[in-house]
């Protein structure tokens, strides 16, 4: 078993961002996977992104421009 | 200073970028004089900088203590001043590089953390570096916080300091959090835009000549004053990486609408300050690590920066926006402001989709904010009329915690709701009628913000109160007085469904002290009730006790650990004023004024700060 190391985008576990932490994580070469030190999560890069476009469901005005402040 | 937009956008040379080292040094021992790590750091600064001149705009360079040791770095500054009239100023971030670790051994690089001994050999040395190679003592400084007594020596000792970056906006405990425990940045509780910091304490702006500091500060970035007061500060402000790391734009287009809301609501600020409104721009070179950063790569990173600072351009060039050295913000601030007069933040959702409006405000007195989605509730509050002498760093009782301490804060001490046992701090009413009651806080509502001479108010809209048998349209209007160190409410009854009917109305504020999450020893506070020729007070003990006075005027409570008095008082004569101890579940003390009102009345009280010897 060799060593992890981070990926090349120093990903963040999606579970820990949901939460409000920000943690990145780190690359098992021989699993193939990434992995979060402080919670469960483990997943490939497809997974990665596919979680990361859940996180974005918190933000229901992301992509609207917004002129009126009143 | 109609219509103003004034906007500062600030780079530092840094030469060893915060991030970088522990980012793309991954799977390295350290070094942080190693040659790529210099080169990228200069390179990214040379980009932000043609960035900016690219889009009309001048910036403030703030060199640091690393790049006065870098000719390049130098000679960079010293031609962008001359081309572009940009200010060389002095950073007292960045402080990390080989000779400082060698002389100052340590791997300490927060200025406001160092001992008072070390900040002064430290400021010295960085001053003394600096007017050894541009042959002047720069006019603008600053660092993620700037505490006071470093703020006094740096400008006892050079005069010409007249801003500085001194803290970031609520980034406090929940930054921490974010960061997994490991970012030290302690200092909630300071404005969220441009002010005159007192001597005594740097959130807390100074009241009048003798209490200014002499310095204008600036906050480290304009940041979302709804987001950041529950999350992560370093997700939701004028630093268009900062928006990559929220992930707030859309992985496919990398279109980032909400930097923009986000500016533009900040140009909107005008309407209730003035004319004046202000941003600030500062992004810190590990932000733009050529190894790209939170899953964002340098493309990504670079398309952000490039087309931020492109608005602030088009805002410029459609006269709508005025960019500024710090130097020059400065003396544009002190032409037109005056020490009492307050920043006014009545502001919006612009990120979730939720319908909640906020309202902000801060003067030498208090900071505080207002929460219409609660019926208007008083939902944060720090008592700077106290101008708490606060001392941080190593050697003092806060080594790191520099946040200016709250009476009342929702998102550490619960606000309305907790879980089953105790109170939150919160400052609301509650109406009572036929043994039902229904507390403001879940009235949501708007408001609506007014100027009439030196009061501000906010007008909120009618809330409708409905009891098994009776409806109450209720008004509130709140209003901070300039100078004056209180808040008044007014509860107006508009209308009723049976006319004849009496309600009451219970004024009420929950409050502790604190700057984290976790509870203080309540112990030392002492409560007083008075009016009609009586009073009575209570020790605090943890005992539960309450006492009142029928024909009372005045409920207060004395807090020598923030050396603050509030106190909540009334004119009416025919009120009953009370006061509750808490216990250990509910580490609080509850202040209230209570009063039984017809159709068409109004029920007045102030909440007072003042300070406590
Ligand atoms: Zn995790």
């Amino acid at each position: 078993m060799a060593q992890s190391s981070k990926g090349k985008l120093n990903y963040r576990c999606p579970m820990c961002f949901f939460r409000d932490l920000d943690i990145d994580m780190f690359y098992d070469k021989d699993k193939q996977e990434y992995y979060c030190l402080r919670c469960q999560y483990t997943g490939d890069e497809k997974d990665v992104l596919a979680k990361n476009e859940l996180i974005r469901m918190k933000y229901g005005k992301m992509m609207e421009r917004i002129t009126d402040f009143d | 200073m109609n219509n103003t937009f004034a906007v500062n956008i600030i780079h530092r040379p840094e030469m060893v970028p915060e991030y970088a080292e522990k980012v793309t040094g991954q799977g390295k021992a350290e070094d942080i004089g190693r040659k790529a790590l210099l080169t990228e750091s200069l390179d990214i600064f040379k980009f932000q900088q043609a960035t900016a001149h690219k889009n009309g705009l001048k910036t403030t360079i703030q060199m640091t203590y690393a790049s006065l040791f870098n000719e390049e770095a130098i000679q960079l500054a010293k031609d962008d001043h001359e081309k572009y009239g940009d200010e060389i100023a002095l950073s007292l971030l960045g402080l990390p590089c080989k000779e400082f670790r060698e002389k100052y051994n340590t791997k300490d690089f927060c200025i406001w953390m160092f001992s008072m001994e070390d900040k002064m050999q430290i400021v010295d040395d960085v001053f003394g570096k600096f007017h050894e190679i541009f042959g002047f003592y720069p006019e603008s400084t600053g660092s993620y916080y700037m505490d006071a007594e470093l703020t006094n020596y740096i400008k006892e000792k050079y005069p010409s300091v007249k801003c500085a970056v001194a803290t970031c906006w609520e980034e406090g405990p929940k930054a921490y959090h974010t960061c997994n425990n490991s970012w030290y940045t302690l200092f909630d509780g300071g404005p969220w835009n441009p002010w005159i910091p007192s001597k005594q304490n740097t959130h807390a702006p100074a009241a009048n000549e003798a209490e200014d500091s002499g310095i204008v500060a600036i906050p480290h970035l304009s940041r979302d004053l709804l987001a950041c007061y529950d999350g992560n500060g370093s997700n939701f402000g004028t630093h268009p990486q900062n928006v990559l790391r929220g992930m707030i734009y859309d992985s496919k287009t990398w279109e980032f609408p909400y930097f923009y809301n986000l500016v533009d609501q900040y140009r909107h600020l005008e309407k209730f300050n003035n004319g004046y409104s202000y941003n600030m721009m500062f992004v810190g070179p590990g932000w733009l690590n050529k190894m790209g950063r939170w899953e964002a790569p340098y493309e990504l990173l670079k398309k952000s920066y490039e087309e931020g600072m492109a608005y602030y351009g088009d805002l410029k060039k459609e006269g709508k926006l005025v960019d500024m050295t710090m130097a020059e913000f400065a003396d544009f601030y002190r032409a037109n402001k005056e020490y009492t007069e307050p920043e006014c933040a009545l502001w919006k959702d612009i990120l979730y989709g939720s319908d909640k409006q906020l309202f902000w405000y801060a003067d030498p007195y208090m900071r505080a904010q207002i929460n219409m989605d609660q019926g208007g509730a008083l939902v944060d509050l720090r008592p700077y009329a106290a101008k708490l002498k606060w001392e941080v760093g190593i050697g003092t009782k806060h080594v790191q915690d520099a946040s200016y301490p709250f009476l009342i804060q929702e998102k550490y001490r619960a606000g309305y709701f907790t879980h089953y046992a105790g109170e939150g701090t919160v400052r609301s009413a509650k109406i009572s009628y036929n043994g039902e009651e229904v507390d403001l806080c879940l009235c949501r509502t708007h408001a609506k913000f007014k100027q009439d001479g030196k009061a501000r108010k906010l007008i909120l809209d009618p809330v409708e109160i409905e009891f098994d048998d009776l409806t109450v349209k209720l008004q509130t209007i709140i209003t901070f007085e300039e100078g004056a160190s209180n808040i008044k409410f007014e509860r107006n009854i508009l209308e009723m469904s049976n006319p004849n009917a009496e309600v009451t109305i219970n004024e009420y504020m929950v409050a502790c002290y604190g700057t984290t999450e976790y509870p203080e020893d309540m112990t030392g506070i002492t409560l007083t009730v008075a009016g009609d020729g009586k009073s009575e007070s209570i020790d605090y003990a943890y005992k539960c006790r309450e006492a009142e006075i029928c024909g009372g005027n005045a409920a207060s409570a004395v807090i020598p650990a923030i050396e603050t008095a509030v106190s909540m008082t009334t004119d009416m004569t025919d009120a009953k004023a009370y006061i509750r101890e808490g216990y250990a579940f509910s580490p609080m003390f509850t202040l209230g004024i209570e009063k039984k009102v017809k159709d068409k009345e109004v029920v007045t009280t102030w909440l007072n700060l003042a300070k406590a010897n």
